[in-house]
Formats: C-alpha cells, sequence, structure tokens
C-alpha cells in the first residue's frame, strides 16, 4: 500500500464527506429506533436494503427513474414499519430486554430470506441515468449522483430534525421516550407514538437504501453491512439526536474513504467496525448517555 | 413425559418421513450442484440450461443402456447459492438422499473445490466444467473428480498475445486489480505481472481486493493517477458490473481494458449497456467455432430461451455429454466402472477435443473475445476472428 | 443410590447406541447425525453462555470460523494428528474468548449483544483480506478426508463432551453465579460475585466449543473459506436451536436440535424457505413459548 498523494487524500476526503451525509441518512431510523422506542434494532440493515428493492420493483412496474420513485419506495418501507412495531415487537416487551432484539434479529433472517426467495440473490443496482456525469475539476470532483444523494440526505435529515424538535408530534415522541409512563398519565398514546416513529425510522431508512442503490449495488444479504455501519454512525454520533447522527455519519465515511486509500477498499467496513467498538467501549455512559 | 415422549416420537417420524425418497428402480439419477442465486447466478443459468439439454437430449433418443435395459435419465439440480459450504453440503444430499449415481459440477474455484471434495469423500464420479485447471490441481490430487476448463497461464497471456498480433499501440503501462479469490490471485496477483514483464509492459499498480466489495472508489482513483493505457481486471460479475461503472463515472476510460471471468456472462453487457463495448475477455467457445455440434447447440440454445449465448453453454454441456457418454460405455451404474470410462474419455465435443490427463484435467483452447454492440466477437486468433479488434475503447 | 445413578445409565445407553449408529443406518443418517452433533455441540455451548449466564452473543461464527482455520492450519503445517487438530481449534477459539473479553466485557447487556455482532464481522472482514491465511481463497486440507463414520464420532466424542462440561459446570456451585450474574450483575457484584471472572470462565468455554465444532466442519469439508467459516448462518442456526428448545433450560439445546433438524430435512427441496421458515419459528418461540418448547412440554416447570 502506498501513501497516496494529496490530491488522493483531498479526493478521498470529498467522496468520503459525501457518501458520509448518506451514511448517516441510512443510519438515522437506527438511531431513532435505539433512542426514542429503547429497541436495538437488528433488521434496521434489511429495512434499507428493501428501500432498494421497493424502488427496483417500483422502477420496473413504472419504468421512472428512480430518483423520483425514492420517496415512494420509502412510503412502502414506512407502512410496513406499523405492523411490524405495534403487532410484532411491542408484545415481546414485556417478556424482558432481550426478547424484542431477538425478535428484530429473527425478522432480519425471515425478511433476508423473502427477499432471496421473492427476487433472486443476484446482484442488483438502481440506474439513476447520472451514469458518469460529474460535477468539479479534473483533481477533485465527484459523481453528479453522490452529490444529489448526499444533498437529499441533508435535507431530510434537517426536516427530521425540525419534526423531532420543534413539532407537537416530536414533543409527544420525546416525551414518549423519556417517560413514558408520565406522558401516557397526560395523554400520549404511547405505544401508537413507539410505532410512529418506527414508521418514520422505516421510511427514512428506506429512502437511504433507495439512494444507496443507485450509487452501489445491492442484494438481499447486503443488510448486515448496513446494520453494523449504522451502529457505528450512532455511536460516533449519539443515540436519538439527528444532529449527532449526521456528524457521526459523515465522520465515518471520511474516515472509511481515507482508510480505504491507505489500506485498499476491502478493509473500508472493518474501519467503521474498529471505530465502533473502540468508541463503545470508551464512552463508560453507554449509548444513551445515562444508566440503563 | 409422556407429552415430552409424544413430541420426540413425531420429530423424529417427521424425519423419517421427510428422509425416504424412493428411488424408480428403472432411473439413473445424475444430481447437479450449481450457482442459481447468489454473485454466480450469471453463470448458473447457463450450466443449468446446459446439463438440463444433455440431459433431454438422451432420454429423446431413448435414453442409456444400464446392464442391458435402456434407462431414462433424471438430473436434480440443487442450488448452492454461491456459497462453498452449500455446495458440499447438496454433493451430500445427492447422494446419500437422493441416490445420485454420478454426479455434476459448479462453478469458479471455490465451489467446484468444495463440491468435488464432497464428491471424493463419497467416492462418486463428479465431471464439472467452469473451474480453471491450476486452481483444481492445486486443490488435490484428485480420483474421482474431473474438470475440462482453460488453464490459467493460457487465459492470462491471451490478450498480451492478442495486442502483439494485432500490433496494437499504447504507452505499455499497465494496472491490475484483481479479487483475492483463488483464480483472481493467480491470474492477477502472478500470472499477468510474470506476462507483463515478458512482453515488456510496466505495471503501474498492482492492487487486490475481497471479492464481496462493493465500492471500489480508492482502487479507481489509484488506477487513475497511475496514467496507464491499459487495465486488466479478475473479478466476479457483480464486482465487474460495479467496476465497469465506477471507472466510468470516475471519467477513467483506459485505451485497453480486459476484464476477465466476470464481463464473460451476458448478464454484464445487460447490467452496463454500451459501457461494455471494447471490453476484453479471454473465451473458450464461440457458436463460430468448428467443432463438431457447436452451431446446433448454440441454435438449440437460442431456440429454447431467446437469450443471447454463452460460451458457458458449451463446457456444461459438454461435461454432461462426457459423462452421460462415460455412463453409456461402462453400462452399468458401479462408480468404479463408470470412473474409468471417465478416464477413457477421447472424444470431439461441441467445446473441442476432451481428452482428461493424469491429472484429471482436459485443456480446451482459449480465444479473445471482445463485447461489441451488445455481443461478444473473437478478435484473437486471426484464424478464428469474427470482427476487427475495437481500440481504443470507446468513451460514453 | 439409584435416582443418582439412573441418568448416568441413561446417558451411557443413549451414548452406546449413538456410538452404534453408523454400523446399523446408511450414510444418510451418519451425515444427518454428524449435523445434529454439531449444532447440539454449539447450542449447548450458547445455552451455557446466554441461556445461564445471560450473555447474549452473536458472534458464534468468529469462533466456529478460528476453530476451522486452526484445524486445517495445523494439519497443514504442522502435520498434527486430528485430536492434536481438534484440541487446537477449540483452545484458539478459547484464546481469542479470552483476549476479546476485556475488551466486550467493558460492554453490558444488549451492547455486549451488538459488539459481539461487531467483532465477528470485523474478524471475517479480516481473515477475507489478510493473505496469509489464503484470503477469500481460504486453505484446502492437505490430509485426506476422515471417513464419514469416524467424522460421526468425532462429532459424538465432542457433543458427549460438551454435555459433560455442561453439567459439572450447572451441578457446581459456579452454576448459581452464574444465575445471579444473569438475573442480576450489579446485585451479584454487591453479593460479592466475581462476576467478570464468571463472564469470562463461561465465555472461554462456549468458545472453546464452538472452536471444537468449527474444528470438525474444517475437516469433513476438506476445504476452509472465510465466507462459510466465518458466516452469519453459524450464528443464526445457533441461536435458533437454543430459543425455540429452550434458552436455560437444561433440555433446551437437545430438543431445539431435533426440531431443527427435521425442518431442515423437511424443508431440504426448498432451501430458500428453510430461513424464513426458521426465523418464523424463532420469532414464534419468542412470542409465545419465550422459555423455550421444553417449558411447554414438561410437566415440571423446566428449572434452570
Amino acid at each position: 500500500m502506498a501513501l497516496p498523494d494529496s490530491a488522493a487524500l483531498l479526493q478521498a476526503l470529498v467522496s468520503g464527506l459525501l457518501i458520509g451525509a448518506l451514511l448517516a441518512l441510512a443510519a438515522l431510523g437506527l438511531s431513532l429506533v435505539v433512542g426514542i422506542i429503547r429497541v436495538v434494532n437488528l433488521m434496521h440493515g434489511e429495512l434499507v436494503v428493501l428501500g432498494a428493492y421497493a424502488a427496483y420493483a417500483l422502477v420496473q412496474l413504472t419504468g421512472l427513474n428512480p430518483l423520483l420513485l425514492a420517496p415512494l419506495a420509502a412510503l412502502l418501507v414506512a407502512l410496513l414499519g406499523w405492523p411490524i412495531e405495534r403487532y410484532i415487537l411491542q408484545p415481546v416487551a414485556r417478556h424482558g430486554a432481550e426478547a424484542p432484539l431477538l425478535t428484530t434479529f429473527a425478522l432480519s433472517i425471515i425478511l433476508q430470506n423473502l427477499l432471496v426467495f421473492l427476487v433472486g440473490g443476484d446482484t442488483r443496482a438502481l440506474d439513476s441515468g447520472l451514469g458518469a456525469r460529474r460535477l468539479g475539476t479534473g483533481a477533485v470532483s465527484a459523481p453528479l449522483i453522490y452529490v444529489i444523494a448526499a444533498l437529499v440526505a441533508l435535507v431530510v435529515c434537517a426536516a427530521v430534525h425540525v419534526l423531532i424538535t420543534r413539532s407537537d408530534f416530536g414533543r409527544r415522541i420525546r416525551a414518549s421516550a423519556e417517560q413514558p409512563d408520565d406522558a401516557a398519565v397526560v395523554g400520549v398514546a404511547v405505544r401508537r407514538y413507539y410505532a410512529l416513529t418506527f414508521m418514520l425510522a422505516a421510511g427514512v431508512s428506506g429512502l437511504g437504501g433507495a439512494l444507496l442503490g443507485m450509487v452501489f449495488s445491492f442484494t438481499p444479504a447486503a443488510g448486515v453491512d448496513y446494520l453494523l455501519t449504522g451502529f457505528a454512525v450512532v455511536v460516533l454520533g449519539g443515540v436519538g439526536s439527528v444532529k449527532g447522527t449526521l456528524l457521526g455519519g459523515l465522520g465515518l465515511g471520511v474516515a472509511e474513504s481515507l482508510g480505504a486509500t491507505v489500506l485498499g477498499d476491502g478493509y473500508r467496513l472493518f474501519i467503521g467496525l474498529v471505530a465502533f467498538l473502540v468508541f463503545l467501549m470508551l464512552r463508560p455512559q453507554g449509548l444513551f448517555g445515562r444508566r440503563t | 413425559m409422556y407429552r415430552t415422549r409424544k413430541i420426540v416420537v413425531l420429530v423424529a417420524s417427521a424425519c423419517v418421513l421427510a428422509a425416504c425418497q424412493p428411488k424408480a428402480a428403472d432411473e439413473v439419477v445424475i444430481g447437479a450442484t450449481i450457482p442459481l442465486s447468489g454473485a454466480l447466478a450469471g453463470f448458473g443459468s447457463f450450466q443449468k440450461w446446459g446439463y438440463e439439454h444433455a440431459v433431454a437430449e438422451l432420454n429423446a433418443a431413448g435414453g442409456v443402456r444400464i446392464d442391458g435395459n435402456l434407462r431414462k435419465v433424471r438430473l436434480i439440480i440443487r442450488d448452492d447459492r454461491t456459497d462453498a459450504n452449500v455446495a458440499a453440503a447438496n454433493i451430500d444430499t445427492l447422494v446419500a438422499a437422493d441416490h445420485a449415481d454420478a454426479l455434476l459440477g459448479s462453478c469458479t474455484p471455490p465451489l467446484v473445490v468444495a463440491a468435488s471434495l464432497a464428491a471424493e469423500r463419497n467416492a462418486t464420479p463428479l465431471v464439472t466444467g467452469c473451474a480453471p485447471l491450476q486452481s483444481f490441481t492445486a486443490a488435490k490430487h484428485w480420483q474421482w473428480a474431473w474438470d475440462l476448463f482453460f488453464n490459467e497461464p493460457e487465459l492470462a497471456e491471451a490478450p498480451f498475445k492478442a495486442w502483439q498480433e494485432l500490433k496494437v499501440a499504447s504507452n505499455h503501462r499497465l494496472v491490475i486489480l484483481h479479487d483475492n479469490g483463488a483464480d483472481g490471485a493467480v491470474v492477477g496477483g502472478r500470472l499477468w505481472p510474470a506476462l507483463a514483464a515478458k512482453y515488456g509492459y510496466t505495471v503501474a499498480a498492482n492492487l487486490e481486493f475481497p471479492t464481496d466489495t462493493t465500492d471500489f472508489s480508492a482502487s479507481v482513483q489509484q488506477a487513475r493517477a497511475a496514467g496507464a493505457d491499459v487495465l486488466m481486471v479478475d473479478a466476479v460479475t457483480p464486482q465487474m458490473v460495479s467496476i465497469r461503472k465506477q471507472l466510468a463515472s470516475a471519467g477513467f476510460t483506459p485505451k485497453l481494458l480486459v476484464m476477465e471471468k466476470g464481463a464473460e456472462p451476458t448478464q454484464f453487457a445487460e447490467a452496463v449497456g454500451t459501457l461494455a463495448d471494447g471490453v476484453m475477455v479471454g473465451g473458450y467457445w464461440d457458436a463460430s467455432f468448428a467443432y463438431a455440434g457447436a452451431g446446433e447447440l448454440a441454435a438449440a440454445f437460442t431456440r429454447d430461451t431467446h437469450h443471447s449465448l454463452s460460451q458457458h453453454i458449451a463446457d456444461s454441456y459438454t461435461a454432461a455429454r462426457v459423462l452421460l457418454d462415460a455412463l453409456a460405455s461402462a453400462g452399468s451404474l458401479d462408480k468404479p466402472k463408470v470412473n474409468a470410462a471417465i478416464a477413457a474419455t477421447d472424444r470431439v465435443y461441441p467445446v473441442g477435443a476432451v481428452k482428461f490427463a493424469a491429472d484429471h484435467t482436459a485443456a480446451l483452447g482459449i480465444a479473445e473475445l471482445q463485447w461489441q454492440g451488445g455481443q461478444t466477437r473473437v478478435v484473437w486468433p486471426l484464424e478464428r476472428k469474427t470482427a476487427s479488434f475495437m481500440v481504443p475503447v470507446p468513451v460514453h | 443410590m439409584n435416582a443418582a445413578r439412573k441418568p448416568l445409565l441413561i446417558a451411557a445407553l443413549l451414548g452406546a447406541l449413538l456410538y452404534c449408529l453408523p454400523f446399523a443406518l446408511g450414510p444418510y443418517w451418519q451425515q444427518l447425525g454428524l449435523r445434529a452433533l454439531q449444532w447440539l455441540t454449539l447450542a449447548i455451548a450458547w445455552n451455557l453462555l446466554a441461556g445461564y449466564c445471560g450473555q447474549v452473543s452473536l458472534g458464534t461464527g468468529a469462533f466456529v470460523g478460528l476453530g476451522a482455520y486452526a484445524c486445517a492450519l495445523s494439519g497443514n503445517q504442522l502435520d498434527a494428528p486430528i485430536p492434536v487438530q481438534l484440541a487446537l481449534a477449540g483452545l484458539v477459539a478459547a484464546g481469542f474468548a479470552a483476549l476479546a473479553s476485556v475488551a466486550l466485557f467493558r460492554l453490558r447487556g444488549l451492547y455486549f449483544t451488538v459488539g459481539t455482532l461487531a467483532l465477528a464481522e470485523a474478524l471475517r472482514i479480516l481473515m477475507v483480506n489478510l493473505r496469509t491465511f489464503g484470503g477469500a481463497s481460504g486453505v484446502v486440507l492437505r490430509a485426506a478426508t476422515p471417513a464419514f463414520h469416524q467424522l460421526y464420532w468425532l462429532a459424538l466424542a465432542i457433543a458427549a463432551l460438551a454435555v459433560l462440561l455442561a453439567e459439572l459446570l450447572l451441578r457446581s456451585p459456579l452454576s448459581l453465579s452464574l444465575r445471579a450474574v444473569r438475573d442480576d450483575e450489579d446485585v451479584a457484584l454487591q453479593m460479592g460475585v466475581r462476576s467478570f471472572r464468571v463472564k469470562f470462565g463461561v465465555f472461554v468455554l462456549a468458545a472453546f466449543l464452538m472452536g471444537l465444532a468449527g474444528g470438525l466442519q474444517a475437516l469433513k469439508l476438506g476445504v476452509i473459506e472465510p465466507y462459510g467459516a466465518y458466516g452469519m448462518s453459524w450464528t443464526i442456526d445457533t441461536v435458533a436451536v437454543v430459543i425455540i428448545g429452550g434458552l436455560g433450560t437444561r433440555m433446551g439445546p437437545l430438543l431445539g436440535t431435533l426440531i431443527y433438524v427435521a425442518l431442515s430435512e423437511a424443508l431440504r427441496n426448498l432451501p430458500e424457505l428453510h430461513g424464513a421458515v426458521a426465523g418464523v419459528f424463532l420469532l414464534l418461540a419468542i412470542r409465545f413459548a419465550p422459555r423455550g418448547l421444553w417449558s411447554l412440554v414438561a410437566r415440571r416447570p423446566a428449572h434452570g
């Protein structure tokens, strides 16, 4: 591995930031579920991949550009989120802390295998039609699709941030997260808000997946990578905090990109995992910022 | 405790029932493990057709004569999902539960070696294509497994020979990009660098990546920065598609582009569209080759499936034919006899002349193909060419 | 005296019966038996760790893979005989567990779980990338694959060892410390239980058994590569077997193994559905039989 020159490093930095924004979007759903519903959602990666497959199916159905269909794909994944949270996850919450975790584990297995069964295990990609169009000068440039995806990710993150911090809905969600019993007393339908939060998380994940499907390729088994990257982002940036998730995503994207430039593309996820493990161990207060 | 016992009995019975697979007394069973899903599904679909076509042809002609009686052949295909563990398990299941009399193999060294080892363990003959010979012989001293395919050194040298004979001009700077699988490491890691030295090319960069990489940004950047006219890649189809697209995204189109292994199936051209034009890939068969039955095979495939041709129909059809011919020649289902009959194979099939050497391999000759307008054309050797060489690789 | 001898007698009889299986039944049943015994070993190990000690690990693949590689490499490089290969397989896996514990046990509960998942994936990626261990092509075992009935007996021996070690542990005073850590680690600490040592011990023991299973897999396949050796399917199968059978119960691993084997044979011709159905079983088990199917069938309340 030769040490790259400054132009290559700058290029890696730019790519890293762009991909990082997209990673943040893909991790946002996990951040919401872990932070608000307090469930370690092991099927998060499958929700992301499902977004890519939903977009693929819509493209096959309508022939439209996946960029236009991405919001619809996200909506489809969001709709799937309601019954999962309300009827599969909530009933097992009373069996202890591991039960929801293992349930999401089971769901991830089911989803992955269903995808293989329904559409096959082949690698697919979404064609945004932007192909080779680039933005920028010779030495430092980025594919146009990276830039568009990153912009969409930033906009959506901002929107979710505003929703959670400033709206009525957001207040109720935060109440359900921080003091579920008190919230219930004042009339907040905690279970309903958990389900709505899961829907939001699923939708955001699906959107991230659809965009990732346009930038990279995907298979039914790609979920594990997005799950672990999601965890890395969440631990770096903080649970439940949209700003934190965005910063974590950008940071991880840059770290992975620089690391790949130095060590090789194969080590991309490895760096994320090491970062995740190290940070997890260094935070004495754990993920939530207080004793669980 | 009675309820427990009941449950255990139920469970055991379920096992037994599931296990009972009666074998029709007058059938010959051939088992095959193929990647019908996963990264190699592109190759698998052609293998499936090749095997099925050979068996269907034989059954239409009446079947195979075993112990004096004409018997039909039943082909059982199991999907190994591009997973070596599953390939091995499939072989075990095919022999023990499906009562396979002989076996046909999978594609690419990891799967083929795993399946062949399982066949050895089950002392059942297995004929396969789709596994480069050096990676096959490097694994084991085979007794029951037989491989007909090309030799990696020949494949690796073909592009260099082609450029020399076609008198292609370039700056003789070369970047190599390869996966770290068995043949990727051999071809990209060892053979190409050595051949580059022999033919006077400088290797500006030699980059390796694991087989499940999706993001090649770093490798692509390095390749671009090396200022080479020639890029040679060895990877499986999904990675090849990503690499070709990311090369275009990065605005880097080398003058000469060789994409070994992964760029060969039609799925590659379907996925990248016009980006396939100009890509060179080594091939061991084309419908234009003058071997007995080659043309008919191509016609049958196009008629059956209306898909574009792939050379994999030829080696898979031939592997099945070799096995069926050995069964006919042995006239018996006795596995050692069938094995000996395979060893005695010496015939010209649609893919070429097949005669196994002492190390259980039969080498197929190499030609250099190039994607042009959605189809592969033979550009080398010159006496077999079906189109002119396209250079440089067009920029889209 | 008789009451204590009876389970021993039953175990001995069962052992003898299982030993004779290859003489009576053909290769199909031997294969089935081999798979069942492998899963049983993994299930017992994971059950000790997650069921009795409360540490839910999703990193089974890491230890199976390490065991497989240790077995293969020791056979190739050192020409070690099979018992030594297997012993090394277990020891290497246990050694890695010991090293990782220092870091992993800083994480509690759910974070430990996610941490083990991340660790297993990281190890897999490392093994895929490192050429020294063969990279993606893996390692081919030079020695000839043992005959099937020999593999079966090895699996039987390993499973018997797993049962023995588990029983010894659960009948010792340590078992109380295990359960104390599982039920409430902070309270256990306050009561003087050295929770780190307890967790460390069980983790290393479980890893040892998983490594043995991995070594067996290497011997059986004759070739190993990182995707299969370190794959998630080991974790999925192990978790499913134990949860369905009964987490934290004595008979859970056995019952779960029988059901899982039956399930996988019934779905033999529909491999894509196998995973989905296993997941559904797991889901139903968590929801409706949180103490596993064993708790549903046993007359007495499942004591664990």
